[in-house]
């Protein structure tokens, strides 16, 4: 008997997870009707990434610091793109590095997606690995270009010196474990000339936020809300779009669904354990 | 010297080398303080290593032995080995090379996002489980997850510009206060453990 009750819970389990599942994939394929979207009111973060990134001169070199995690990556994957292409499109030359293992996977990714988009060889150039994380970001000030590359950027950058003044922003791609907060702390100090931006996910936002509002970070891309303006701004209706609304809409109504059921139930056995108590009185 | 003070003596040589080179602009302490930072760097590659190697022994004792995961083993030593024979190979770049890169992009990455991506179906069933518990601290936590859903509801019109400006206002006010506030305990904590070991305290002198 048990054993039947059972197996009827975890089926019914199941199909609520394949309902959703279905749901989430049929929201996606819908993607964002009109009346849903992620207004934005407050634009003051994307303006200022915008101009930050405006004052690269041309040809202006920049470094991506690409150390995003698996985790919270697909929450600003879009926006780094776009950030990523419109610096291209200004014809600034990145050089990508990483301090984190997870960040570099990322990176070789993105570096591919550069390569197969048909960006110049020219325009990119890639920095590697470097571990050590804050350590490895101290010695960098002084060399950053490994001498195993070449080409035109990096021997550019050696003539500038071959550490981080030899460029002329600093993209922060960030993750949890190496952030803009470390940029700030040990690069921001030691090259005060060099301007920092970064794209975070939500969660680093609060931490974030008095760095961008102090003028150490140059800008700062710290919401969905954020870089789904800053990407709209940039290329509208382009190929670098927020996940889609309905989706995420589907998904939260999914999860206050649960946590109003299972509350429900809460309050409904206090109740009655409170009707019983005073039935026994 | 006692040898108890000996690493708190090194630590605090090493860290008041490193602020003397923060504070002052002098050539040999910069070639002191960079020494010093490779030294650190190197550590943490060696340590990178240590823990890849201490991995494969201890994957492969478990295979040897039929304990443990022996899926998980076979699974871990086959991808240590895709990745090690593609960047590693005869004519390879190394790690920018493409059979790394497209392993990386066609396998490792969408592999990792798929899994974190059942996080949300995980997170529901461990919702629900914990408020069947009926955790006072799981209500409080979920009944803050909930008003947070709603406020990032992506709805538009004037509902959504008011839901997104409080949004703004929760996330700059209120969880920023708290964030700081955790920050700066931490510091606080971190400053005094550190006082403690460089004087060479432990629990045993209180």
């Amino acid at each position: 008997m048990s054993n039947d009750r059972s197996w009827r819970a975890r089926s019914r389990g199941w199909l609520a997870a394949i309902a959703l599942l279905a749901a989430l994939a049929g929201a996606l394929l819908v993607g964002s009707p009109a009346g849903l979207q992620l207004p934005n009111p407050d634009h003051s973060a994307v303006s200022q990434l915008r101009s930050a990134i405006a004052g690269i001169p041309a040809n202006g070199t920049v470094l991506v610091a690409f150390d995003p995690d698996i985790g919270t990556y697909p929450e600003i994957r879009f926006a780094v793109r776009a950030v990523i292409d419109d610096l291209i499109s200004r014809r600034a030359r990145l050089a990508i590095v990483s301090y984190t293992p997870e960040g570099r996977a990322l990176a070789l990714a993105e570096i591919a997606r550069l390569v197969d988009g048909g960006t110049p060889a020219g325009r990119v150039l890639d920095l590697g690995f470097r571990t050590g994380a804050e350590a490895a970001l101290v010695t960098s000030v002084a060399s950053i270009v490994p001498d195993s590359a070449s080409g035109a950027l990096a021997d550019a950058l050696r003539s500038r010196g071959g550490g981080l003044r030899a460029f002329d922003l600093a993209l922060i791609v960030a993750g949890v474990d190496l952030g803009p907060r470390s940029w700030v702390e040990q690069v921001g100090t030691r090259v005060p000339g060099l301007p920092l931006v970064a794209v975070a996910p939500t969660s680093l936002r609060p931490e974030l936020e008095p760095y961008r509002a102090s003028g150490q970070l140059d800008g700062l891309l710290g919401t969905l809300r954020d870089d789904a303006a800053y990407a709209a701004s940039v290329e509208p209706g382009g190929a670098h779009r927020p996940p889609a609304s309905l989706a995420i809409l589907v998904g939260m109504l999914a999860a206050l669904a649960v946590l109003l059921q299972v509350g429900s139930r809460n309050i409904q056995a206090r109740v009655r354990r409170a009707f019983d108590r005073r039935e026994r009185w | 010297m006692p040898r108890r003070l000996a690493w708190p003596f090194i630590a605090a040589v090493v860290g008041l080398l490193l602020l003397a080179d923060y504070l002052v602009a002098n050539s040999s302490l910069d070639a002191i303080a960079a020494a010093i930072s490779e030294t650190i760097v190197l550590l943490a590659a060696a340590a990178a290593i240590t823990g890849a190697i201490s991995l494969v022994v201890r994957h492969a004792g478990d295979l040897v032995r039929g304990t443990g995961n022996r899926a998980g083993s076979v699974a871990l030593l086959i991808g240590l080995g895709v990745m090690l024979v593609a960047g590693f190979r005869p004519g390879s770049s190394g790690a920018g090379d493409p059979s790394v890169r497209w392993v990386v992009g066609a396998l490792l990455v969408p592999l990792a996002a798929s899994v974190f991506a059942l996080l949300f179906f995980f997170t529901l069933a461990a919702t629900r489980r914990g408020l069947l518990l009926r955790g006072r601290e799981t209500g409080v936590m979920l009944a803050a997850a909930a008003v947070a859903l709603l406020l990032l509801l992506p709805l538009g019109g004037s509902l959504g510009e008011s839901l997104a400006g409080a949004a703004g206002w929760v996330l700059a006010v209120p969880v920023g206060a708290v964030f700081r506030g955790l920050l700066l305990g931490v510091a606080i904590l971190t400053a005094v453990a550190a006082a403690r070991l460089l004087f060479g305290m432990d629990a045993l002198d209180e």
